[in-house]
């Protein structure tokens, strides 16, 4: 925290307070909402239209025990585990690649890839699902993990390319160069000196690619039918149902990310230099 | 998480893919457009087609993804979905992909001779066969029944009595405490099509521009003055009900429920307001149909007749608040939102005046187009205020090419016509 601290702080005491009071609206303005859907996520059905909360909520799992007892919460939540690992290691294994070819070769074309492998996000998926779904049932992907991630990744891909295209232009080249002089070869050059040095970006790239594939509901609604991912399970049934099933449900959505996240955040905080290794 | 977990995580999710990756039906897959709220489907689930012999792997989705599935597996001529449940609306656009039901043998069931001939979806085929129906009722906070006008009886109201109502709420609290289900996802439009167009024009379509449809509009215009100005937020009327930021509503069965079964003692239901042609109301009818892509055509078959069975259907009106399309004997021991709405739909329907206005049949996709109609219609003489005349001399120029387009005949409560139903 230090470091963060010291930078804005010299200007003097008025610098000092607005500082701190960014800080704690910028705080508040994401922590508020997710203590409201926590809190109403543990309250029984009548408390929750209640307002203001009261200082200690009487703690009724009622809800919360619906969806644990839904028929197939847990499969969609596993299905959904897995699907958003496999994107992001598609994710990464085609992004990083293609970030890297970008920032260190120049080939013919290179701009209007850059600009073409944006274009995947410019049609929006409805339009797509239904000769996407046609197309997988003939080829039999249709309903698998493997079919819903690839469609994730290429929702991700995008992202990866471009972050990482950033991540390792801004690795100078010199520091490889001088591996090859040592002896390395391209291959060695890469693993030893350049991948420690991108490998928190990288996997900030990764956490956005399981965000999106996590976050998605069209693609994984059209196609999959036993393989469901849990907001494709979840998401639509919640729109329609009553308050109190919606804060739970919401609850369980936000909890697996929260924790992802929470568990790679080191490497999060590293990209943006404030690691506390 | 170390660096050298992450090859480990690598591994542990390529193999969950491939072990994952094998395709295996749990029994037959019931893609269901309705029932898809959440305490809804676990119902169907444990209480409806739990009773079925075989296995039934429920699958409620919202239009969108309903529709693209079951186009997707009738177009690649296989597939996974058995049974396709949903609004008669939904079923338009896919008559040539279902399969014909007439040869069904549902033994005794006496289904309901209206729906029945919906189903065929004006083809010479059985396409759907009626699953459940539902009608839109009005309800009300039983706060509410002191400020009525005099002489008013709540089972039996005329609009001029509930706009005189809604005055009165709103002069008596100091703010307006009318409902009106006119949010993004609100079914405002069924309003003016089954309700207000029918008890005040004996029509739908036909008179959408006459002199009287501007007298319900008038009409109208006066009740969204003592409406509550959140009313166009609101798409389930139960919640504003619940809170009593409205106390007096209007809205589809289904989505009043809550708050019938909530505080049973605190609500009524009654039906809608009469006019000067009748009593008009909108009955829904769901059906339910298979695909041609059905990968088990017999068990389908089961599937539908046990969901046609009175006891099944009993169970289904338990579960959703969609009530039976057969002959069935309701039993005592009912939630109060099917007692207290039941009640309602069938002094509505049983009233001297009733004026039934059927869902739009024959429009095809162009049902969202047509329902577009009513809802700017709606936006621009209410929201915006402009002048009645103008705007439905506009909007009937798009309905009559809308219904040109479609070549539909008329329905109730227009007179039947030969060629597209007519836009005087």
């Amino acid at each position: 925290m230090s470091t963060l601290v010291d930078g804005p702080v010299r200007g003097g005491r008025g610098q000092r307070v607005l500082f701190i009071a960014t800080t704690v609206i910028l705080c508040l303005w994401v922590l508020v909402p997710i203590y409201l859907l926590f809190v109403n996520a543990v309250s029984s059905s009548s408390d929750v239209t209640t307002f203001p909360k009261p200082r200690v909520p009487a703690i009724d799992l009622e809800s919360l025990r619906f969806f644990m007892n839904y028929q197939g919460v847990a499969r969609a939540s596993w299905n959904s585990l897995v699907v958003a690992c496999t994107t992001m290691v598609i994710a990464i294994g085609i992004g990083a690649p293609a970030g890297y070819a970008l920032s260190r070769f120049d080939f013919r074309g290179k701009s209007a890839f850059r600009l073409l492998v944006l274009l995947t996000r410019a049609f929006p998926l409805p339009l797509l699902a239904l000769p996407l779904a046609i197309l997988y049932i003939r080829v039999g992907l249709d309903d698998t993990v493997l079919g819903i991630a690839c469609v994730h990744a290429l929702l991700a891909m995008p992202f990866a390319v471009l972050i990482n295209f950033s991540l390792f232009s801004g690795i100078p080249v010199e520091l490889e160069e001088a591996a090859w002089t040592l002896g390395c070869n391209r291959w060695q050059a890469f693993r030893k000196v350049v991948l420690p040095l991108v490998l928190p970006g990288l996997t900030a790239s990764a956490i956005f690619a399981f965000v999106i594939s996590w976050n998605e509901v069209f693609a994984a609604a059209v196609l999959t039918i036993e393989h469901r991912t849990l907001p494709a399970f979840l998401l639509q049934s919640l729109n329609s149902a009553p308050l109190h099933l919606k804060f739970a449900g919401g609850a369980m959505l936000v909890l697996p990310a929260l924790f992802f996240i929470f568990a790679v955040r080191k490497y999060l905080f590293a990209m943006w230099g404030i690691a506390n290794r | 998480m170390k660096m050298k977990q992450l090859p480990l995580l690598v591994g542990a999710a390529l193999t969950a893919v491939l072990s994952s990756n094998v395709v295996h039906a749990d029994g037959l897959v019931f893609w269901s457009g309705q029932a898809a709220k959440v305490e809804e489907a676990q119902a169907m689930r444990d209480q409806v087609l739990s009773g079925f012999e075989g296995e039934v792997d429920f699958q409620p989705n919202e239009g969108g993804p309903w529709m693209t599935r079951a186009e997707a597996e009738i177009s690649a001529g296989k597939g996974q979905i058995a049974v396709l449940g949903a609004l008669h609306g939904n079923f338009t656009t896919l008559a040539d992909g279902l399969m014909d039901l007439s040869s069904l043998d549902l033994g005794d069931v006496q289904m309901n001779e209206t729906f029945m001939e919906l189903g065929k979806l004006g083809t010479d085929e059985l396409k759907y066969i009626p699953w459940m129906q539902a009608t839109y009722v009005m309800a009300a906070n039983k706060k509410a029944l002191e400020h009525l006008p005099e002489g008013a009886d709540v089972m039996a109201l005329s609009y001029d009595e509930l706009v005189a109502w809604a005055k009165n709420m709103a002069e008596a609290t100091g703010s307006p405490k009318f409902g009106f289900p006119a949010g993004p996802d609100g079914l405002k439009h069924r309003f003016f099509q089954g309700y207000l167009y029918p008890s005040f024009t004996n029509s739908m379509v036909t008179k959408f521009r006459s002199a009287e449809a501007v007298t319900a509009w008038e009409t109208f215009k006066e009740l969204w003055q003592y409406t509550n100005p959140g009313s166009t937020n609101y798409n389930f009327m139960q919640e504003p009900l619940i809170t009593e930021e409205v106390w007096v509503a209007f809205d589809h069965t289904a989505r009043l429920a809550n708050a019938f079964n909530e505080s049973p003692d605190d609500f009524i239901a009654f039906p809608a307001p009469a006019g000067p042609t009748g009593r008009g109301f909108m009955p829904v009818v769901a059906g339910i149909a298979i695909p041609k892509s059905a990968p088990d055509v017999e068990g389908s078959m089961e599937l539908v007749k046990y969901l046609a069975q009175p006891s099944t259907q009993i169970e289904t009106l338990k579960a959703t608040s969609f009530f039976p399309v057969v002959d069935a004997e309701l039993p005592a021991d009912m939630p109060a939102a099917v007692q207290i709405s039941g009640e309602a739909i069938a002094a509505m329907s049983g009233s001297a005046d009733a004026n039934p206005g059927l869902l739009p049949v024959g429009l095809g996709e162009l049902g969202g187009q047509f329902s577009q109609v009513y809802k700017d219609a709606f936006e621009r003489i209410v929201l915006a205020g402009q002048d009645v005349q103008t705007v439905l001399d506009e909007q009937a120029e798009t309905l009559r090419g809308i219904m040109n387009d479609a070549g539909a005949p008329c329905w109730a409560p227009d007179e039947p016509s030969d060629g597209p139903c007519p836009v005087e």
